[in-house]
């Protein structure tokens, strides 16, 4: 079991009260498989440094996790497969 | 012919060190702003006065905060 740190970058064209939930569909990999959800934070809507995808804008979440590496590296290439995501980043916190 | 003065550097300190900051986060971008220059380019530790350990873990830092559209990678208006 391993404690990580992801961010996610999504779509702006969402509604913010939505993000919730569908971020709870993605994570259900981590609970199932063992893992658990310590803290959702929802940044909201926040201007980008460089267009993405010709977007200016994305709406951020950061997500502390503690699970097996294999369900994270499960969850990220869902999370990479959808549209309304823009980008996603792993870090194991304290750790370079 | 009188020769200028030479003026010793005031050494700078690290300024993690002093604050006894251990990890540096890539999300915090009002801290990592002060290590950037106008362009936008990652200053220098002779310039920032960090030591080693911390100059590399600012340097990663920002561009993890780069990739996540936190901080620019170049400035977009020239």
């Amino acid at each position: 079991m391993r404690n990580y740190e992801m961010m996610i970058i999504l779509d702006p064209e969402l509604e913010e009260r939505t993000v919730q939930p569908s971020l709870d569909q993605f994570l259900n990999v981590i609970k199932t498989s063992g893992g658990s959800v310590d803290k959702v934070d929802v940044w909201g809507r926040r201007r980008l440094a460089y267009a993405i995808d010709k977007k200016f804008d994305g709406i951020y979440a950061v997500v502390d996790l503690t699970s097996e590496p294999d369900a994270v590296r499960e969850l990220d290439r869902q999370l990479n497969l959808n549209e309304a995501i823009l980008r996603t980043k792993i870090l194991r916190p304290g750790r370079h | 012919m009188a020769k200028a003065p030479i003026r010793k550097p005031k050494k700078k300190v690290c300024l993690f060190c002093q604050e006894k900051i251990s990890y540096v986060d890539y999300k915090d971008t009002g801290l990592l702003r002060k290590f950037i220059s106008d362009r936008h380019k990652i200053r220098a530790r002779r310039v920032t006065g960090n030591c080693t350990q911390h100059q590399r873990d600012v340097a990663t830092a920002i561009k993890n905060a780069r990739e996540m559209a936190l901080l620019p990678y170049t400035s977009i208006a020239r």
